[in-house]
């Protein structure tokens, strides 16, 4: 813990971020002998900071930095200051997010290939293949505790809300239902307890039985005595030498005080937004457009995910508030199938909102008031809901801009977060919303409606990966293709979005740069 | 059905029983429970009410518990506010010849507020009334069947986080 590193170190690796990316990297990294500081944005916080209030644990994790949602979208109008829901703590959003461990599928690395050029979109290949990153899939499924084959846990069991789902997903045919497979203990598992089914699960999981690097790889590596984390430090530029090496990352302490990390490599994981803002903002005489942005790639091809969520009033109560958030999965419309009207697929994922949550996002619009809105508040513990997520094409035009004039307290442009929908993205969530729609129909809903968008806690392909250079701002191994000894180790890299959750993925991409990283490092390469 | 008993029906059913509800302006707008403000200035207070029950109507939730989640708003902006319900009086006259309380079809008074909707009058209410309104404890289990915080009773794993049985099919 208390490892210090002085700020002439040049022989640490400078990870910016300590969530799915960082965090894992940084452990991974710590466990090879390899040094590092980690400078995370946010502050530490206690396990017993953790509460089960939804409001509260919004205002203690979010990222609340002023940032400006753009595009047209309905986001764009209902919040127009919080295009994304994720973290700044340490832990990043490993302390949000829902523990869904699914695998990218093996056609979702090669999407271009499978599906040709679409107008508008940008589609290209990911550099790796499936069969590249499954042992890296396996490896971070045992990391992480993933209910299923590679832990040995077993699945958790069916929550009410699933179990109305299911029924229903069931009559119309649907026959790929699990709950899982999650990060979520189902027994005691490396040192951390089983689920106890709170439900709370985007609020931090106070039992520690989802995982989180805020009370797993971020603990650990401090305890090698090779990995100092400093909370409350946001990195504001990455600086370089002559030859063009980055050698130092410059940040902002709690104080506000500029100090300077010197730096042997510099890994970027500051999620979507902010790890395209700081490559923009690190811009020079020798990279005036910003570091490592020769393709002009970076901060472009901003996906999400293509959703919606739709919830039902069923004739008794269903209490979905009871067990974990997202509790189960249906994979029949995850596949590739253009006879849908369009490419990609989805996944429909049970999941639940508190009463302060729900009665703000079932339509944060201006028109969501009134009786009839009341009336679905009066049925709360009725309610069952899905959630879609589904491939989102990536566009060239969708992306992290800085703002002209507006600056925030560190004097840095604001982001400008700017999303619109592909043809094929409505394409595809109509077609989701429809079969959700049927599946709880089937099961004899009293009414079924559309819950609009919410911030997104999704957020990738802004520094994708590309074969060539001139496709994409970083290789296979998340390494950028202009600077040697500068990578990006967070969902930024995705070349596509998949139908599934980022986080596993982030995940088992972190441990393979950080073989990467190690493998070159011995051979005196870095 | 579930470990935990069912409070709001029970609830709602002795109101609609002993009839409080049909008398609900007297039996539920007892003003010793008010906010401050909301003593000090009552008819303001009555005007806002009437808008706030409109925008989230709940009939067996009481006075206080609207007024509650507004305070902010009043200390902040109080005459923004009643200059809010004078144009919404306004209006009122206009279409109905009376003031907006004195209107008693629920409908009517839903064509004005849609009206309204867009100005910040109007959403500054509603925004202090769905965050705050929706946040109050008390009112979960009891009104919504919302059990909140759960953890310090070790979850739902014993307590019927699967106990639903879809007999209705």
């Amino acid at each position: 813990m208390s490892t210090r590193f002085s700020h002439d170190d040049d022989g640490v690796v400078v990870i910016i971020g300590s969530g799915a990316g960082g965090g894992t990297l940084a452990h991974a990294l710590a466990r090879k002998g390899i040094k590092s500081v980690v400078l995370e944005a946010g502050r530490r916080h206690a396990m017993e900071e953790i509460e089960n209030d939804e409001w509260a644990m919004f205002e203690k994790l979010s990222w609340l930095d002023e940032r400006i949602t753009a595009g047209p979208r309905q986001l764009t109008e209902t919040f127009p200051n919080l295009p994304a829901w994720i973290v700044k703590g340490v832990g990043g959003s490993t302390i949000h997010w829902a523990g869904v461990s699914l695998r990218f599928q093996p056609h979702e690395f090669r999407m271009h290939s499978e599906v040709g050029d679409l107008p508008g979109a940008n589609l290209l290949d990911w550099p790796i293949s499936y069969a590249e990153l499954e042992p890296y899939y396996v490896q971070a499924e045992r990391h992480m505790g993933v209910t299923g084959e590679s832990s040995g846990m077993p699945l958790h069991d069916w929550n009410n809300n699933f179990k109305v789902l299911a029924e229903g997903a069931s009559r119309i045919g649907y026959r790929q239902l699990r709950a899982g497979p999650m990060a979520i203990n189902t027994r005691p598992y490396d040192g951390r307890a089983s689920c106890m089914q709170a439900g709370f699960c985007m609020q931090g999981c106070r039992f520690g039985a989802k995982w989180s690097t805020m009370y797993t790889d971020i603990p650990r590596a401090e305890a090698t005595g090779l990995c100092e984390v400093r909370p409350n430090a946001m990195a504001l530029r990455i600086e370089h030498n002559d030859a063009g090496r980055v050698n130092a990352v410059v940040y902002a302490d709690g104080d506000g005080s500029l100090q300077r990390q010197r730096a042997r490599a510099v890994c970027v994981a500051g999620n979507s937004i902010e790890s395209p803002r700081l490559l923009l903002n690190s811009h020079s005489s020798l990279f005036p457009d910003g570091l490592a942005n020769s393709s002009g790639q970076v901060g472009r091809n901003y996906m999400t995910h293509a959703t919606a969520c739709v919830f039902a009033e069923m004739p008794k109560p269903v209490n979905m508030h009871r067990g974990t958030t997202f509790a189960g999965i249906i994979s029949d419309e995850a596949g590739l199938d253009r006879s849908r009207g369009f490419v990609g697929g989805y996944t429909l994922e049970v999941m639940s909102l508190g009463i302060p949550f729900f009665a703000k996002f079932m339509d944060p619009g201006q028109g969501g008031w009134g009786r009839d809105y009341a009336g679905i508040l009066e049925k709360y513990d009725h309610l069952s809901g899905v959630w879609i997520c589904g491939e989102d094409l990536p566009m060239e035009e969708n992306g992290i801009r800085l703002h002209d004039s507006r600056r925030d307290q560190y004097g840095l442009p604001v982001p400008i977060v700017y999303k619109g929908d592909h043809p094929n993205d409505e394409a595809l969530r109509r077609h989701g919303q429809q079969q959700a729609r049927r599946c709880y129909e089937a099961v004899e809903a009293v009414r079924v409606f559309d819950v609009p968008d919410f911030p997104t806690s999704h957020n990738v392909g802004t520094n994708r990966m590309s074969a060539r250079p001139a496709d994409g701002v970083v290789n296979g191994f998340g390494q950028t293709h202009d600077i040697d000894n500068l990578f990006v180790s967070d969902g930024s890299q995705f070349t596509s979005s998949g139908a599934e959750n980022p986080t596993l993925t982030i995940v088992a991409l972190a441990l393979r740069q950080a073989d990467h990283i190690a493998e070159r490092m011995t051979r005196g390469e870095l | 059905m579930t470990a935990s008993p069912r409070v709001t029906l029970s609830r709602r059913r002795f109101l609609s029983l002993t009839g409080a509800l049909a008398a609900g302006g007297l039996a539920l707008g007892a003003t010793g429970l008010w906010p401050r403000w909301a003593q000090a200035e009552p008819e303001l207070a009555r005007r806002l009410l009437r808008l706030g029950r409109d925008i989230y109507p709940h009939e067996s939730i009481e006075d206080r518990y609207y007024l509650a989640p507004l305070t902010p708003l009043l200390e902040a902006r109080r005459d923004e506010i009643a200059a809010g319900l004078e144009d919404l009086d306004r209006r009122a006259r206009a279409a109905h010849d009376r003031d907006y309380g004195e209107i008693e079809g629920v409908a009517e008074r839903e064509a004005l507020l849609r009206e309204i909707q867009p100005s910040d009058f109007f959403q500054a209410v509603r925004g202090a009334l769905v965050v705050g309104l929706y946040n109050t404890p008390e009112l979960w289990e009891p009104h919504f069947g919302y059990q909140g915080s759960s953890w310090e009773q070790g979850g739902y794993l014993n307590r019927g986080y699967n106990d639903l049985v879809i007999d209705w099919l």
